[in-house]
């Protein structure tokens, strides 16, 4: 017999199988085990992160939730979680020990991803054509981290004072994605001016239109108009009002109401000429009490609804009655049941006339005011305002400013702000009886830190 | 007809595969007995009884010898053997003469190779020549023999000192291969223990394992394999109540040692792992299955092997068989499901819940006119009174009617069935002196409970194994093809209230109040939308949803002798398997219709339509192609004097391309092949809800690759026949994502000691002839293949809500990633007494799981909350006891299994304690608990109704409390009361067989115990909403002060508070103990072969009876609930008739 040749070439080839593909084995163990996984490095792959608007274009709510726009039937607000249940009466510890906070969490991711995108960036090689993309990314990343930055600030940080910033505590500054290095707390100063910062870096990589389509992605505008708001929050008025005057430069126009279904439960799209940047408040696991229809027993504070004009369209699109001076929330400019929390040209234009007006340019102020108004009343029936008085001029832009953005996550900051500057607000909630109040800038209009970041960062704040 | 229609394929296959030898039958028996008479007389005499004539030359009437014999129904062969025996003549049969030759004296040389069965090659064995020559030969080293022998004693025997002696008959110029058996022991059957890289002898192996034999295998009637093994071993649990989303496997192997990673036991068949749906395999192909257990029987399976092992191996030919035919069927019909199961409430006291809320103004919102969605009819009839459009009395009237219907009657007439399985089997085995074969298939139709559901299976398996070079080269290849298509065209009615009517009087199918209000339906869209009803019926009536499913193997080997000892084989597998589902929604279907009128726009009267009116198909793929490459060498010596050494080392590779694929058409018509584009981008106004949104979009094209690289080795070393030691050692790499190329293998070894007292000179116990003491211990591993090294980002397949595409973090970078580890100590002992009259083994083993990937909480603030790590640690403890007894009283045969299984598996480290309480009590979440068992069930404190109002009332920082969301969210763990683990840590089974005669009984009664379970009860809500059709626990609910001292079931209130139902539904009172034994199935069979009936046609024919699922014969629970199907509706019972035929 002769066939031991073959076999020996036989078991050759099958040991050089092996010793073959022992040498490339590494090639044969690099392939990704899914196309549906990626390592984030590309433009596109850091887009895709921004463009999560589940995770992006969420705002908090416990500002809105502590607000005075609204009241809750009692046996409501018994059945509510600890949270909303808490921060309705301004209990100092809102959390009662849970964790799992969304307003605090979802601004974090929004900061984690902007900072994964922002590590990111320095490893791409641009070249001319991509540039534009690259900037456009950039930008949109540190709007992004801005913009989380800001939301936490204005539950979680102490309102900003001039004179106290620097030793006020801010929030917890994250600028890297490493998640084993810790949190370390900044002041309220540092905070400011890394808002600021980024913004204006932003400002000048983001693309100069807004996207009609991609309204969940920063532009210029968008970036100007966050500007303007936290320099309003800042009261620090004159730099509000050039950012301002920046945004309505490119982009003024305004959304007629009288083009608007007015039967219909969401009357505003979440794409329409006024919005700048489209986010919405955060879900809650739990009840999110501000969402349209869907609680009935959350009913829109009487003396707002009495204070608009019957031929105020703002009524009946922002709101639905169900009985007497009983009126719920209807959908709003996020397209949906849930408040819209994002940037809208409305907001600019109030933000200009407040500015205007303490500055001393009462008719200009009022002329935004009034060029407003007129979009937002039935065709033909409004009388623009006319003021006698700074004082008078500047009451009536505040009473505006808060029926137009009345659920726009703004009134919070309002009555912080306002208050620094004197207006003695207070509001008050009657439950089965018992009246709360919460004393003009008293400390519980900071939030404690959850419990769970307290726990686990070891950060605890002194609240006084 | 459906056998006959894979006649053609069988053939095929064998043509391929295989020239079948042709052996001829003789039919006909014969009766005889001859005493001292001549040859002549004898074929007289034969000539007589058969018709055969006879013929020869002249002289053989004198030389020939006397004869004397007495054959009893034997054979014209047999007869005529006994005649020619010892004569100087032989003879052959032609047509139907027996001519008479001279017997030819030309010598002939036979040359040929013994093996064992395990084709290693035998030396010494003896070859003796039957017949007056005499002579004899002993086969050398190689298991090489020449003998020499003349033509007339061609009969050659071969035997060996613990072997089973075979007999053959030679040729010239062929050569004989004799594969030769080993002799069953006295004392404890040889069992062959396959682990998927050698065959071991259990008595001489460390490990623990489990074999489930062929007879056992098929005691059990199933077309699913595992099936088969369902209640029979230990240590193996199937685990009936599987919750969604918990990481929970159908079956576990000496319980849970993983949390988050792979929890499936490997599966392998013929060596290598399969991927596809182990039902694809026909479980008439198998042989056994090998169940692999502790370290040192499983890990040479490596990182795979940390659930344990099931080796499944198919049925083989044998060398020098006839051709053996058999072929089984059986017929299984099954009862129609109980719908009554599940104490649900009446018609009558579910519309007076609805009627109650609606008096408390539940539905206002709902009724106000802003929305349209629909709402069940006695609502509707209640508010139509209020409103005044209908008087007291007729509404009455109405409201009355509706009580008295009850869904269920209609339900199960139009929606249940019983079933029918019906199994078809057709297989050959055999082998030639250098091959053997065995071809198969099988054709099998199941006829669901669900009307409309069907599942067919063909199948087809070969293989065929060849001896290129008879103690040299041995090639095995093998076919195994399954097709399947299952019909899903009933998905059950989906309907939100007890008391709907299906059908009228006629039979006519009947709208429901589904989807939107009727009121809205009738007069939306003046004229241009499609019908927007629900009827149940004519949803079942024009589904149209299929899967088709191919799948194939094919498997390679090839295997060299180098030297005695020392061998080297390579195996080869490719495995594809394809799975499409073609769901044809025609424009009749709700769900076409409502989408299509859904998206309807109306632009001032004029109606566009987004999306086409035509059907909507959704074709969904899934497929997966594995190469598998494995080179090995197996080296076996004596060493020293009477020590035996067996050493297996290899490398192989493996890559798994996984494909998943989904796509929509719409504007589809069946039959065509045109289907219609749609804007998926623009947001449009959708019809009846005023929101906007786009056309739903699940288009998806996803591939997946796993590969893996091992090396191994195994040496099992036994001395004097006593004592055993074993070691294996094992690398495993894969294309994990993102880690380093050093850290992406792990080495994972075991080592194992046994020792046969019983074979030790100073061992007396004769009564226990058989004593075995084994040790092992070693580490298997497992992956988790979701996790990564770096940053890594999921891909959203239908993007964000702009159209734009999005990606999620999935995990953080993680550097110090790695495999998960087990570790498994295992002792054990197996024993038996004289005949095997009583025997068993005891294990004691611990399995400790570690570097288990698990959740750290991190501090929110750095934008996740948590992070997945290899940071768990579980252990598991476990007895393991099989006992059987063997009695032989003459006539009748006992055999008697006792199975008994305890594992208890309890986390001890866990870095994130999860809160609030809340995300223990749900059952959809695994939440592990340092120091408890990973599934686990949680309740809260009860402390009764309150005495005023009946409601449930709870602890709260120690004091009663009514604060229902506070006690349910509380964040102190320490609210928890701990009520046992989820899955029975006790289990197992107590199985008899008598035989008397030809008859069999055999019947299975299996136990569970020590666990509990949550059961149903009335939660107000779940009624409101639709989502529950309630629970008669509504009758003893509380109504008046004094109650609460008899009953348990809260008060009816109606209260937005969910916290309320969520406190009582996971309150202490609701849960059960779920110990219960079951008498799981009944066999009977009956044998019939030619000492029972002589002119049987065919050599065996098996009959048998089984029924399956037969009831609970105690259970620990009063509520009358079957533990294994709390929530659903228990296994219907079948009886199945059975045939097995061998020809």
């Amino acid at each position: 017999m002769k066939p031991s040749f073959c076999i020996r070439e036989l078991l050759l080839l099958l040991v050089m199988g092996v010793l073959a593909g022992s040498c490339h084995k590494h090639d044969f163990l690099d392939k990704p085990p899914s196309t549906d996984l990626v390592v984030p490095s590309t433009l596109n792959d850091f887009q895709n992160l921004l463009d999560n608007d589940q995770i992006m274009g969420l705002v908090p709510a416990l500002g809105e939730i502590s607000a005075d726009n609204y009241y809750l039937a009692y046996e409501f607000w018994q059945s509510l979680g600890a949270r909303v249940h808490n921060a309705y009466i301004w209990t100092p510890d809102i959390f009662g020990g849970e964790g799992n906070v969304e307003d605090w969490n979802f601004p974090y991711q929004q900061v984690y991803y902007a900072n994964v995108v922002l590590d990111g960036m320095d490893n791409i090689k641009t070249s001319s054509s991509t540039m534009a993309d690259w900037n456009s990314v950039k930008g949109q990343a540190l709007f992004t981290r801005a913009f989380a930055f800001y939301n936490i600030a204005q539950v979680f940080a102490p309102v900003y004072d001039e004179t106290t910033a620097a030793a006020d505590t801010g929030i917890l500054l994250r600028l890297h994605q490493d998640v084993s290095s810790r949190s370390i707390i900044s002041t309220v100063k540092q905070t400011y001016n890394q808002i600021t910062g980024d913004l204006r870096t932003a400002s000048g990589l983001l693309p100069s239109m807004v996207s009609m389509t991609y309204v969940n992605r920063a532009s210029r505008p968008a970036a100007q108009a966050l500007l303007a708001r936290v320099y309003l929050s800042m009261r620090k008025y004159d730099s509000a009002r050039l950012y301002a005057d920046s945004v309505l430069l490119s982009n003024s126009s305004l959304l007629d109401y009288n083009s608007l279904k007015l039967t219909v439960p969401t009357p505003v799209g979440k794409q329409n000429v006024e919005i700048l940047y489209q986010a919405s408040f955060v879900n809650y696991v739990d009840k999110q009490i501000l969402m349209g229809y869907s609680y009935p027993d959350c009913f829109i504070d009487t003396t707002l609804i009495h204070s608009y004009d019957t031929n105020d369209l703002r009524l009946p699109i922002y709101y639905y009655s169900i009985g007497v001076d009983s009126f719920n929330l209807k959908g709003s400019y996020a397209g949906s049941v849930i408040p819209f929390g994002g940037l809208a040209l409305d907001e600019v234009y109030l933000t200009r006339a407040e500015c205007k007006v303490r500055a001393g340019f009462i008719t200009e102020g009022l002329q935004d005011l009034n060029d407003l108004l007129s979009k937002r009343w039935k065709t033909g029936t409004f009388t623009p305002y006319a003021a006698a008085s700074q004082a008078q001029a500047l009451d009536t832009v505040l009473l505006e400013r808060r029926k137009e953005l009345a659920f726009r996550g703004l009134r919070w900051t309002d009555i912080r702000r306002l208050n620094k500057e004197g207006a003695n607000i207070i509001p008050s909630r009657s439950l089965n009886g018992t009246v709360y109040t919460l004393a003009p800038n008293s400390y519980l209009y900071t939030l404690p830190i959850p419990p769970d970041v307290q726990q686990l960062s070891g950060i605890k704040r002194e609240r006084h | 007809m459906s056998v006959l229609k894979l006649a053609g394929p069988i053939l095929l296959i064998a043509c391929l595969l295989q020239k079948l030898p042709a052996y001829s039958q003789p039919s006909r028996l014969i009766t005889l007995t001859e005493v001292n008479v001549t040859l002549e007389k004898a074929l007289q005499d034969i000539h007589q009884k058969t018709g055969y004539t006879y013929f020869g030359e002249s002289d053989w009437t004198q030389s020939g010898h006397l004869v004397s014999f007495s054959v009893r129904k034997g054979t014209l062969r047999q007869v005529l053997d006994s005649c020619f025996r010892g004569q100087p003549f032989s003879y052959e049969i032609i047509d139907s003469a027996i001519a008479i030759h001279p017997r030819p004296q030309k010598e002939m040389l036979v040359h040929g190779w013994v093996y064992t069965e395990k084709r290693e090659p035998m030396a010494g064995v003896t070859v003796l020549v039957r017949g007056e020559s005499g002579a004899a030969a002993i086969t050398k080293e190689n298991g090489e023999f020449i003998i020499r022998t003349h033509y007339a004693d061609d009969r050659l025997l071969f035997s060996s000192v613990n072997y089973e002696p075979q007999e053959l008959k030679a040729e010239e110029g062929r050569d004989v291969v004799v594969m030769l058996k080993e002799k069953v022991g006295e004392l404890s059957d040889v069992v062959v223990v396959h682990n998927g890289y050698q065959d071991k002898n259990r008595k001489g192996s460390t490990g623990a394992s489990d074999v489930v034999g062929t007879e056992l295998f098929d005691r059990r009637v199933a077309f699913n394999i595992l099936d088969h093994i369902d209640g029979i071993t230990n240590s193996v649990l199937f685990n009936k109540n599987i919750v969604a989303g918990t990481n929970q496997s159908a079956i576990t192997i000496r319980g849970r040692s993983t949390i988050f990673a792979n929890p499936n036991p490997l599966i392998v068949v013929d060596q290598f792992p399969y991927n596809g749906d182990i039902s694809n395999i026909n479980p008439e192909d198998i042989e056994s299955v090998t169940i692999l257990k502790d370290a040192a029987a499983a890990a040479i399976w490596g990182a795979f092997s940390g659930n344990g092992v099931l080796v499944i191996t198919t049925k083989k030919g044998r060398l020098n068989q006839a051709p053996k035919l058999s072929f089984t069927t059986s017929q299984t019909i099954g009862e129609k499901p109980d719908l009554y199961y599940q104490p649900v409430l009446s018609s009558a006291d579910y519309i007076d819940i609805e009627q109650f809320f609606y008096r408390k103004g539940g539905y206002a919102i709902p009724l106000a006119g802003f929305s349209h969605n629909a709402l069940a009819p006695a609502i509707e009839i209640f508010d139509q009174t209020t409103k005044g459009l209908l008087s007291p009395a007729d509404s009455a009237t109405k409201i009355n009617a509706l009580k008295g219907i009850d869904d269920r009657k209609e339900l199960s007439k139009y929606f249940y069935q019983g079933s029918l399985n019906s199994q078809y089997a057709l297989n050959i085995s055999g082998g030639g002196p250098r091959n053997q074969y065995f071809l198969s298939s099988g054709y099998d139709e199941n006829k669901n409970n669900l009307v409309r559901n069907l599942y067919k299976r063909i199948t087809l398996y070969g293989n065929n194994s060849y001896l290129l070079l008879p103690g040299k080269l041995e090639l095995t290849t093998g076919l195994g093809f399954s097709t399947s298509k299952t019909y899903l065209n009933n998905a059950g009615a989906n309907i939100g209230y007890p008391y709907a009517h299906l059908a009228d009087a006629n039979g006519n199918p009947l709208p429901i109040n589904f989807g939107l209000k009727n009121s809205y339906i009738d007069t939306a869209g003046s004229g241009q939308l499609l019908d927007w009803h629900y009827i149940p019926l004519n949803e079942l009536k024009n589904a149209d949803n299929t899967i088709r499913l191919i799948d194939y193997r094919i498997n390679i080997s090839l295997r060299y002798i180098i030297r005695k000892g020392l061998e080297m084989t390579g195996y080869y597998q490719f495995g594809h398997g394809d799975s499409t589902g073609n769901n044809y929604q025609s424009l009749q279907t709700y769900n076409t219709r409502n989408l299509i009128n859904l998206y309807t726009q109306n632009n001032n009267g004029l109606y566009t339509f987004p999306i086409p009116k035509g059907g909507i198909l959704d074709e969904q793929r899934n497929a997966y192609t594995a190469n598998n490459v494995r080179v090995q060498l197996n080296y076996s010596d004596s060493l020293f004097h009477r020590g035996l050494l067996n050493v297996i080392g290899g490398a192989e590779f493996r890559d798994l391309a996984g494909e998943d694929r989904r796509i929509r058409l719409y504007g589809y018509e069946k039959g065509t092949s045109g289907s219609i584009a749609v804007d998926y981008v623009t947001q449009w106004t959708e019809y009846a809800f005023n929101v906007k949104s786009r056309i739903p979009y699940f288009d998806l094209n996803v591939d997946q690759a796993e590969r893996y690289l091992s090396y191994y080795a195994n040496a099992d070393y036994t001395y004097q026949g006593r004592y055993i030691l074993s070691a294996s050692g094992r690398w495993d790499e894969s294309n994990l994502f993102g880690v380093k190329a050093n850290q992406r293998g792990v080495p994972l070894w075991s080592v194992g000691g046994g020792w046969i007292l019983s074979k030790e000179n100073f061992y007396r116990m004769k009564w226990l002839p058989f004593l075995k003491i084994r040790v092992t211990d070693g580490y298997n591993g497992n992956v988790d293949r979701s996790t990564s090294a770096f940053t890594t980002a999921y891909i959203n397949p239908s993007g964000n809500s702009y159209g734009a595409g999005s990606a999620t973090i999935v995990n953080p970078a993680n550097p110090s990633l790695r495999w998960e580890r087990i570790n498994t100590f295992d002792a054990g002992l197996d024993f038996s007494t004289r005949s095997n009259r009583l025997g068993g083994s005891i294990d004691y083993y611990i399995k400790s799981g570690q570097d288990l990937i698990g959740f750290s909480p991190l501090d929110p603030t750095v934008g996740l909350t948590i992070f997945k790590a290899n940071t768990a640690n579980m252990v598991d403890h476990g007895i393991d006891i099989n006992l059987h007894t063997n009695l032989d009283l003459g006539l009748v045969k006992w055999n008697s299994v006792l199975l008994f299984s305890y594992v208890r598996d309890r986390v001890t480290e866990y870095k994130e304690s999860i809160g609030p309480v809340v995300t223990y009590l749900n059952s959809g979440l695994i939440s592990p608990f340092v120091g408890r068992p990973l599934y686990s069930v949680y309740a809260l404190h009860w402390e009764g109704l309150d005495p005023q109002t009946g409601d449930p009332r709870g602890l709260l920082n120690k004091t009663i409390s009514k604060d229902y969301a506070s006690i349910v969210n509380s964040p102190n763990l320490s609210d928890l009361v701990y009520m046992g683990p989820a899955s029975p840590p006790v289990f197992g089974g107590w199985r008899n067989s008598i035989y008397w005669k030809k008859w069999g009984l055999s019947w299975n009664i299996v136990y569970k115990m020590g666990y509990v379970f949550r059961r149903n009860s009335i939660f107000y809500l779940q009624v409101y909403s639709g989502a529950s059709p309630g629970h008669i626990d509504y009758k003893r609910r509380w109504q008046n002060p004094g109650d609460e001292k008899a009953t348990d079931v809260p008060s009816l209130v109606f209260s937005p508070d969910k916290y309320r139902d969520n406190f009582y539904q996971n309150s202490t009172v609701l849960i059960e103990k779920g110990d219960h034994i079951r008498l799981q199935d009944v066999q009977f069979s009956y044998d019939i072969d030619r000492s029972v009936y002589s002119r049987l046609p065919i050599s065996r024919i098996r009959l048998y009876l089984y029924a399956n699922n037969l009831g609970i014969l105690w259970r620990a629970n009063h509520a009358g609930i079957d533990p294994d199907n709390v929530s659903g509706i228990p296994n219907p019972k079948t009886l199945s008739m059975g045939v097995k035929m061998d020809f």
